[in-house]
């Protein structure tokens, strides 16, 4: 080759490389849509991995109920625009009793908001295959994950008995309950995926730009008040202050960071010259020692 | 690389970023979108795997490396300040490395651990590998990715049984630089000769591996001598740092090596356009619009007419690339097929010789259901032979029928169906190998090609042929006789052949009439 290949080139060329090995070796796999950027930079690796071909599988969306506005908006648009096959799919049961944000645990809600629905839906259509955009520099138990990462039956991870993965060879052959989740963006990192983005000039969800947004202090984290739901407390105010958020979840578990950055240029340049990693914005990886860890092996994403 | 201007230094590191384009308070909305001094794609890529023995200091060693040399986050320095202090103040680096609860618990890495770090030009990869025995097989894997390895040893231990396995693996998964990292030199009292004796010893067993280098450094990673530093204490060692010496070392290869070889993934296809392209990555040299291209296995030829991207068609597609071919005919080869050029084809094996690191928890069994997962091929094995295993001790081979738990076999293995498979050193992506046990799905073993036989292996009145038109009566009617069925005919004749063998008959898949030719 005449030109130096970038680092971004040999990321992007084994993602593909990645999605095609997974749908070819598996009966039914599904791409796990979470609006956000990782799930932005998935699909559009995706798209381009079965180009000029349809996407050969659906995607799914595990709706709690209490992503940013601003999220479903995002993602309603994206599948109308590339023409996906989308699934929402949200766990009735404990929206029905009232599992919420705010006033149960993040353990708690993760597990019956996120955990459990997510294995509802792979059960309820019979997915062998789950695409996600996890990524190996976003949390030290995730350091250690496979590409092709295996579930044992009621979707269990059990770090010690993961396969081997040698050279670009990837082992899809399923035991007897098995399923298995597929990072084809294991190798890259928030920087990575943010220059991406910058890259290929793709769409993200507005909440990464500053803007002017409701919000209070509560346990010293930044949170958008995005609707009536997030109830103020005595002693919080709601102030507008100019924000953006480097990761997207469910709005009251979710911190802000103040923030100039309303371009993709000037976030990416913050980004890439952020001193903390964006885990820190997330208030669930805080809960207890080894956290994700423990809600991997639950069955959590 | 170079050494962080504020190792050691919180507050100093928060004054201060290697990478730091645009500092926090500075509004950045106005800035000029020059997004290559924004966003610069790094030119290139270095794997580093990282091995040794239990309690060599393995995780402090690269701790103690991204903490002197790269772009860490403050918050992660702010974990391993948390951290308890050992050894005169100094962070617990290993917390930065060692990730999953139960190995803190037990302060063993029993999983490989992948890290990345950048400096200004290039993405650092550290592959972390268990140091345990136990885990070699982990150990193994992480190799596999690696451009260079550090095998990491103990000063006052010198060279053990494990760094042998250790070098004996890397050597078979293609690794062909080493770096000899001889920790805990404050522990010997910073002793030349204790450092020159395992230096001589390393030189003495490295020769035989395929090694293009191979080099030994005293470091002492707890205080940070030799890593990223020169050390004061070892003023008669006047080589390089471990910083200095991963700096100089080459990218990972991006240029087009060896014959042309596409592994065909899957076929993609566009009904609007009239569009089948075969998706695959290059996995060793290149190819042009207007070539001519060989499937191996039925011996066809076309021409191709567009190599295909989202981004647009290319001209060329060259090793590492992922793109789809569409041929100017159609000559219906599906996945599992090798494309390449016509002098320079891979063998159509019936039979490979093999060398392979035994990575299953469970001995091989000789009755055993095993596939042989190839490049994008999936194919029953019909016999599977241990021919000898290698003395870690003296690094010769010894004849064995057996082989378990991280033993590196030497093998013989009948394929249930003529496969398109190159000689590791020839080719490597389409010279390497997973066995794969059929019933639970789990992957026995890695390996390498050593030699590929187009001949069948010597008739055996225990070999069953497993006739197409058998297949076609029964079990297959339903398929018919298209192209795009293909692909289940041959895995279901793969699942007959496996419940086959468990009975104990080795068997032999009938080769499509077409593939004789």
């Amino acid at each position: 080759m005449t030109q130096a290949v970038s680092h971004l080139d040999l990321l992007e060329a084994e993602s593909i490389h990645i999605f095609r090995e997974a749908a070819a070796q598996f009966r039914k796999p599904v791409l796990l849509y979470s609006i956000g950027k990782d799930s932005t930079v998935l699909l559009h690796l995706a798209r381009k991995a079965f180009w000029p071909g349809k996407l050969p599988f659906p995607l799914v969306h595990i709706d709690t109920g209490w992503k940013f506005r601003d999220m479903i908006a995002f993602r309603d648009k994206t599948a109308r625009d590339f023409d996906l096959d989308l699934i929402v799919h949200t766990n009735e049961d404990g929206a029905a009793k009232g599992i919420n944000p705010i006033d149960y645990a993040p353990s708690i809600y993760t597990d019956v908001m996120k955990t459990v629905p997510l294995k509802q839906a792979l059960d309820k259509y019979g997915f062998d295959a789950a695409f996600g955009g996890a990524r190996r520099d976003e949390e030290a138990s995730r350091a250690k994950e496979r590409v092709f990462s295996f579930r044992a039956e009621g979707h269990r991870w059990d770090p010690r008995r993961q396969r081997p993965e040698m050279w670009r060879l990837l082992n899809g052959r399923l035991g007897a309950g098995e399923t298995v989740r597929v990072f084809p963006l294991s190798n890259w990192t928030e920087r990575d995926v943010w220059r991406y983005i910058l890259r290929e000039k793709l769409d993200v969800v507005p909440l990464y730009f500053a803007k002017e947004r409701p919000t209070i202090i509560r346990n010293g984290q930044l949170l958008m008040k995005d609707d009536e739901r997030l109830a103020v407390k005595p002693g919080e105010e709601v102030v507008n202050r100019r924000v953006r958020f480097r990761t997207l979840g469910c709005y009251p578990l979710t911190a802000a960071v103040e923030s100039d950055a309303d371009t993709i240029e000037s976030v990416v340049a913050e980004t890439l010259g952020a001193r903390t990693s964006e885990r820190q914005g997330r208030l669930i990886d805080h809960d207890q020692a080894g956290a994700m860890e423990k809600k991997k092996q639950e069955g959590y994403f | 690389m170079s050494a962080h201007p504020n190792a050691l230094s919180t507050e100093k590191a928060k004054k201060s970023k290697t990478l730091k384009v645009v500092s926090d308070q500075t509004s950045t909305s106005a800035a000029p979108a020059d997004l290559s001094k924004i966003a610069p794609e790094l030119s290139g890529m270095l794997r580093v795997l990282t091995c040794g023995s239990v309690d060599d200091g393995k995780s402090t060693l690269i701790g103690r490396l991204l903490w002197d040399a790269t772009d860490l986050y403050d918050d992660q320095r702010e974990t391993l300040e948390r951290g308890k202090k050992v050894d005169g103040g100094n962070p617990d680096f290993s917390l930065l490395m060692d990730g999953l609860v139960a190995e803190r618990e037990q302060g063993i890495t029993i999983d490989i651990a992948w890290r990345y770090f950048d400096t200004a030009t290039r993405r650092i990869v550290v592959i972390d590998s268990p140091g345990h025995e136990q885990y070699t097989r982990n150990m193994a894997s992480g190799a596999s990715h690696a451009d260079v390895a550090i095998l990491l040893i103990d000063a006052r231990h010198g060279i053990k049984k494990q760094t042998r396995r250790h070098a004996a693996i890397l050597d078979l998964v293609g690794v062909k630089r080493v770096i000899l990292v001889v920790n805990k030199m404050d522990l010997v009292d910073w002793s030349e000769s204790a450092f020159r004796k395992i230096e001589a010893d390393f030189e003495t067993f490295s020769w035989r591996f395929g090694f293009w280098e191979a080099t030994a450094i005293p470091t002492a990673a707890v205080s940070g001598d030799n890593v990223a530093s020169a050390s004061q204490h070892m003023p008669w060692y006047t080589g390089p740092t471990l910083l200095q010496y991963l700096e100089q070392l080459p990218s990972r290869v991006t240029e087009p090596t060896g014959p042309f070889r596409f592994p065909v993934q899957t076929v993609l296809r566009d009904s609007r356009n009239d569009f089948r392209g075969l998706a695959g990555t290059v996995s060793g040299g290149s190819v042009r619009v207007g070539e001519t291209v060989v499937d191996a296995l039925s011996k066809r030829t076309a021409k191709v007419l567009r190599i295909a991207t989202m981004n647009g068609d290319l001209e060329q597609a060259s090793q590492g690339q992922a793109v789809a071919i569409q041929l100017d005919i159609d000559i219906d080869v599906a996945r599992g097929a090798v494309l390449s050029k016509a002098d320079a084809r891979p063998t159509v094996a019936r039979v490979i010789e093999t060398r392979m690191v035994w990575l299953s928890e469970t001995a091989f069994d000789p009755r055993g259901s095993y596939l042989l997962r190839t490049a994008t091929d999936l194919t029953p094995v019909s016999n599977l032979k241990i021919r000898a295993l290698l003395d870690l001790e003296t690094l010769e081979t010894h004849p064995s029928e057996v082989c378990s738990t991280n033993d590196i076999a030497i093998s013989e293995i009948a394929l249930g169906r003529a496969t398109a498979l190159d000689t590791f050193g020839e080719a490597p992506e389409t010279g390497s190998f997973m066995l794969v046990d059929a019933i639970t799905g789990a992957t026995i073993a890695g390996g390498i090609v050593t030699n590929a036989k187009p001949e069948a292996a010597e008739a055996d009145e225990n070999t069953f042929v497993l006739k197409r038109a058998v297949l076609e009566r029964g079990l297959n009617s339903d398929l018919g006789d298209r192209p795009e069925t293909q692909a289940e005919f041959r895995r279901r004749a793969n699942e007959v052949a496996l419940i086959l063998r468990a009975a104990g008959i080795n068997v032999e898949i009938e080769t499509p009439p077409d593939y004789s030719i």
